[in-house]
């Protein structure tokens, strides 16, 4: 029976080494391996060997089936991965180019506003929305804007064409302090927001004029919100947008609704490729005692910041938009640029 | 404003500032410097920019008092060599010539009157037309030169008249009769109304009050008697006239923005100086002043605790007193040193409140001393969940190749018309501000029609068809006037396969479902009659989210197609944003998958063609077949073997026992119960 194992042993792997391509494997496999090979018959005859030598034969037995099966799982290997295997299959090009699945992309301008709606959102600001659709007492009256102010012309707004005389004017909002309003009028603060969205004036369009864009409005109101908490959170805001070189200024101007009132400049790097400058972004300003009042706070015991500036001028900077009407034209393959 | 460095200069003591000197101070005091012009004279001409609560620096003294303070200069006003009331001593007086009659105090404070006779009109001296050359202003001659350069030197307007050609000779100040004709130095001939000030002399209109002089009475070459007023006028009434008449005047620019009755005479004596010094002439004794008793000087007690409250840093008082000096505000403590008690100067009635003081005392002291924090406190608040649903569908969507686009709220009325549902009305907004446009959107799907005609000039292809959604307000009213303003979901795609892109379509909006509200959002689509007439009358459904109305799916008509000049039929749907957002974030609903395995088999029945696969579904669930886990809808046949207006529709039903290996034909009699039932409510035969 050793014997008998030892030639097993030997032919195996002598025809093994000579197999060349997966067919002649697998008749090597079915004579020798397989359910009815000469091993399985082997294996069957061990009944047959004297007691006494069971435990020997038995061992060989085991030692020469694992050689067979581990040579058997090497040749294997080595004909699926090396030479010139058989194809099984079509022919194909496998330098053909990636279908790429059609995916399309957020507009540049809401992205953004996620941006800095993100940004705001460390410093505690949460995002409040309001209608389009507003009237007088939200857009103007309430923000400290009398009737004779220049900006309530009607030609530097959009007023709805109302049916009768005697209607409530109503406008499509000229700016996005109208949200302040109306959330001051339905929370006590302390409160601390961000408005972004579309505003409407019938600006003359050129290349960075449009009659609707966005703006991101910012309100924080508490028993002690100064000046310094203002230039802070811009300051901030510039670092967190545009990186640790941005620097911000202050230069007085003039709103209704604030004041002490400023515009905002920031030196930053719009593109990688220019060094940074300074930019006018927006307006901003200590809240003014009189909106104060109009939404029934105590000017006396509340004090509070709003700043506001355009998101389309920060979008076309940081991503080279030369021209505002690109923004609204919606080619696809615009928007893909960006 | 156009400002003229060496002008400016005039007014500054120690003078001699540069044009970049000039140009700083007022940046930091909140005049931005627009542009600048270097003249070959050497001047430098700035273009400064005023906010509209500074009438009082619409003139080089104005400015020169903001860059005094801060330079720490002082302000040298011109000398006006004889008194300001009285004149040099004429022995004739003003009002022994003409006279004034004011019959509208209200809305004119001030009137006043001086007289100077025989002038001689001539041309201007040489520094005279420079000065007004180099801010951009025509010489004239030099009594209407003296006029002019006080408006840009003092920013009080005033006027001359011809005193000879003035009926009366008198001057009336009054409402404009209904449709009085008026003849302006702007050469036309201007139509008024009742609720617009004229200055008149005894039989008509000389002066559209506060804007603009008239043509027959003004001074020329022939001129030897002059009629020099300097008044106040009521802002709101001036700008009124000036946007209905359209004339834009300097004069006008300034009376809106408020100039102080208290002014005025230092401004007329100066001009009657310079009218005498360059053409000659007597001035006659008296001010003919005609209107209301001057208001007293403003006083505003200013608590300096409370400015430092406001800035968050401290302003020693007495840094405070100097601030406020420095622009003419004089100050006394009071309250024990509590309080600053502020008297203003005339030429600033924009000051009127405490905050408008610390203002002053901020941009005096610089906002550049305001100082940055390098941390600050911040209490976390948790994510918004409205936000994080518009981004999570914003991902899903474009995830299935749509595009977002940002477009106009406003459309053609026409436009408005195909998408507006019956009961409701289209706002506008005046035709002027928004040319063919002025309608608001009830739809953003016309947008995006035509930004898909935009990308269909661009040759624009996509994998799929070109696919757009778009986040944004609609608008309407009700017919009793009530405002309707919806934030919709819109989507828009290529469907030049009727059928198949309504199930695209259909699916899509399933998938923003349950990427909003998870497995358990169901979405149904009710086939109904178009509401509007864009939607082609088969192809309009209500959709429905978990049994409430969410919006609607439609395929454009060939007309709108035609319309918006489209090549592709398209798809598209309107959902109510707020529903689908306010459904995240998905509830988790963990159920374990089943152990044992499913059967499986598919039917083929012929039906009607107009059996809908509602209804086909709705009788295979009624037939209630025991273990029946789902159907599912596998496609339709149609052809010669199924036979003219028949359709063979293929489903497969899964069949699974929870507990146990099911066998086959222990589905049996379920799949021939189906048949029945399919036959009997349908009308379905097996497919052979």
């Amino acid at each position: 029976m050793l014997q008998q194992l030892e030639e097993l042993e030997q032919s195996a792997l002598r025809e093994l080494s000579a197999v060349a391509d997966a067919d002649a494997l697998e008749q090597w496999r079915i004579a020798y391996v397989g359910a009815k090979g000469k091993l399985k018959s082997m294996a069957a005859g061990l009944k047959d060997v004297p007691r006494e030598e069971k435990p020997a034969v038995g061992k060989r037995l085991n030692e020469v089936k694992q050689a067979i099966e581990g040579a058997f799982e090497s040749k294997k290997n080595e004909l699926g991965s090396g030479g010139a295997p058989k194809c099984s299959g079509p022919m194909l090009d496998l330098t053909e180019p990636g279908l790429v699945p059609a995916i399309g992309r957020r507009h540049v301008l809401s992205r953004v506003r996620d941006e800095l709606v993100d940004v705001f959102g460390r410093m505690g600001f949460s995002v409040a929305q309001g209608p389009e659709l507003e009237d007088d007492e939200h857009n103007f009256v309430k923000l400290n804007i009398p009737a004779e102010h220049p900006a309530r012309e009607a030609s530097e707004n959009f007023y709805i064409e109302e049916q009768s005389a005697s209607a409530e004017p109503r406008m499509l909002r000229s700016q996005t302090s109208t949200v302040q309003i109306r959330v001051m009028e339905n929370h006590q603060p302390p409160l601390k927001i961000i408005s972004p969205g579309r505003v409407y004036r019938p600006d003359t369009v050129d290349a960075t004029h449009s009659f609707m864009f966005h703006q991101l409005e910012g309100l924080y109101v508490d028993r002690n919100v100064t000046m310094v908490d203002l230039k802070t959170t811009l300051f901030q805001f510039a670092r967190s947008y545009f990186g640790p070189e941005a620097e911000v200024r202050l230069v007085p101007s003039y709103f209704p609704f604030t004041e002490p009132s400023a515009e905002f400049y920031m030196k930053i790097r719009l593109r990688q490729d220019k060094p940074p400058e300074w930019v006018e972004l927006g307006g901003c300003g200590m809240v003014d005692p009189a909106v104060f009042e109009a939404v029934g706070y105590d000017p006396e015991e509340w004090q509070g910041f709003a700043f506001g500036f355009g998101i389309e001028r920060i979008a076309m900077g940081k991503y080279g938009v030369p021209d505002i009407r690109m923004l609204f034209e919606n080619d696809v393959r615009f928007l893909s640029q960006l | 404003m156009l400002t003229s460095v060496s002008w400016l200069n005039k007014y500054l003591e120690p003078a001699g500032l540069s044009a970049d000197e000039v140009a700083a101070a007022l940046e930091r005091a909140g005049f931005p410097v627009e542009g600048r012009e270097d003249r070959p004279d050497g001047d430098v001409v700035l273009d400064v920019e005023l906010t509209s609560n500074r009438g009082d620096c619409l003139s080089h003294v104005g400015l020169a008092r903001e860059v005094a303070a801060a330079t720490r200069r002082k302000v040298k006003l011109p000398t006006i060599p004889f008194d300001i009331e009285s004149g040099p001593g004429s022995s004739t007086r003003a009002e022994s010539v003409t006279d004034v009659e004011n019959t509208t105090p209200a809305v004119c404070p001030r009137f006043t009157a001086r007289v100077i006779r025989g002038v001689k009109v001539g041309p201007s001296p040489k520094w005279l037309r420079d000065a007004l050359e180099a801010i951009g202003q025509r010489s004239i001659n030099n009594v209407v030169d003296a006029s002019n350069y006080v408006l840009f030197e003092l920013g009080q307007p005033t006027h001359t008249f011809d005193l000879n050609t003035l009926a009366g000779p008198r001057i009336v100040v009054r409402w404009a009769k209904d449709k009085e004709k008026f003849l302006a130095l702007d050469g036309h001939e201007h139509t008024l109304r009742t609720d617009e000030l004229v200055v008149a002399d005894a039989e008509r209109a000389v002066s559209l009050a506060g804007v603009i002089g008239g043509e027959d009475t003004s001074v020329t070459e022939k001129t030897t008697d002059v009629l020099l007023e300097a008044a106040t006028w009521d802002p709101a009434t001036i700008r009124r006239a000036a946007r209905r008449l359209k004339i834009s005047t300097d004069a006008g620019h300034r009376f809106e923005r408020t100039v102080d009755p208290r002014t005025i005479d230092f401004a007329a004596a100066r001009c009657a100086a310079l009218i005498l010094d360059m053409a000659g002439g007597e001035l006659l004794d008296g001010v003919i002043d005609r209107g209301r008793d001057a208001a007293p000087r403003t006083v505003i007690d200013l608590r300096p605790r409370r400015c430092d409250q406001i800035l968050g840093i401290v302003v020693p008082p007495a840094e405070m007193v100097n601030h406020l000096e420095a622009i003419d505000i004089q100050t006394g403590m009071t309250d024990e040193g509590q309080t600053l008690r502020c008297t203003l100067p005339a030429h600033r009635p924009d000051l009127v409140r405490e905050i408008d003081l610390i203002e002053e005392v901020v941009r005096i002291h610089g906002f550049d001393h305001i100082p940055i924090e390098e941390k600050m406190p911040v209490e976390v608040k948790p994510l918004q969940t409205e936000e994080r649903a518009m981004r999570e569908l914003g991902s899903v969507l474009t995830g299935m190749g749509f595009f977002e686009t940002i477009t106009f709220s406003f459309v053609r009325p026409d436009e408005a018309d195909l998408f507006m549902p019956p009961g409701l009305r289209t706002l506008k907004v005046h035709e002027e501000r928004r040319k063919g446009e002025p309608a608001l959107r009830p739809s953003v799907i016309p947008s995006l029609l035509r930004c898909r005609k935009v990308n269909q000039d661009g040759g624009v292809r996509q994998a799929g068809g070109v696919r757009l959604f778009e986040a944004a307000s609609v608008y309407a009213e009700t017919d009793d006037g009530r405002t309707i303003e919806n934030r919709n979901l819109a989507l828009l795609m290529d469907a030049p396969e009727a059928q198949h892109a309504w199930r695209e379509l259909r699916g899509v909006i399933e998938a923003c479902a349950h990427a909003m509200g998870g497995a358990e959002a169901t979405i149904e689509v009710e086939p109904a009659p178009p509401v509007f007439p864009a939607c082609r009358a088969n192809a309009h459904a209500l959709v429905r989210l978990n049994g409430m109305h969410l919006g609607y799916i439609a395929l454009l008509t060939d007309e709108a197609l035609t319309k918006y000049d489209l090549s592709t039929p398209v798809a598209f749907a309107e959902l109510n944003l707020p529903a689908l957002l306010e459904q995240f974030p998905p509830k988790a609903n963990v159920e374990s998958l089943g152990a044992f395995p499913a059967i499986e088999r598919d039917l083929s029945v012929v039906v009607d063609e107009g059996a809908a696969w509602a209804s086909i579904e709705e009788a295979v669930q009624g037939a209630k077949p025991a273990l029946l886990e789902g159907v599912q809808f596998v496609g339709v046949y149609r052809g010669k073997q199924v036979g003219a207006g028949k359709k063979s529709v293929t489903f497969r039903m899964r069949f699974r026992d929870p507990a146990r290996t099911l066998r086959h034909e222990e589905v049996d009699p379920q799949i021939e119960s189906v048949v029945n039932a399919l036959s009997g409510k349908v009308g379905a035969t097996l497919r052979a």
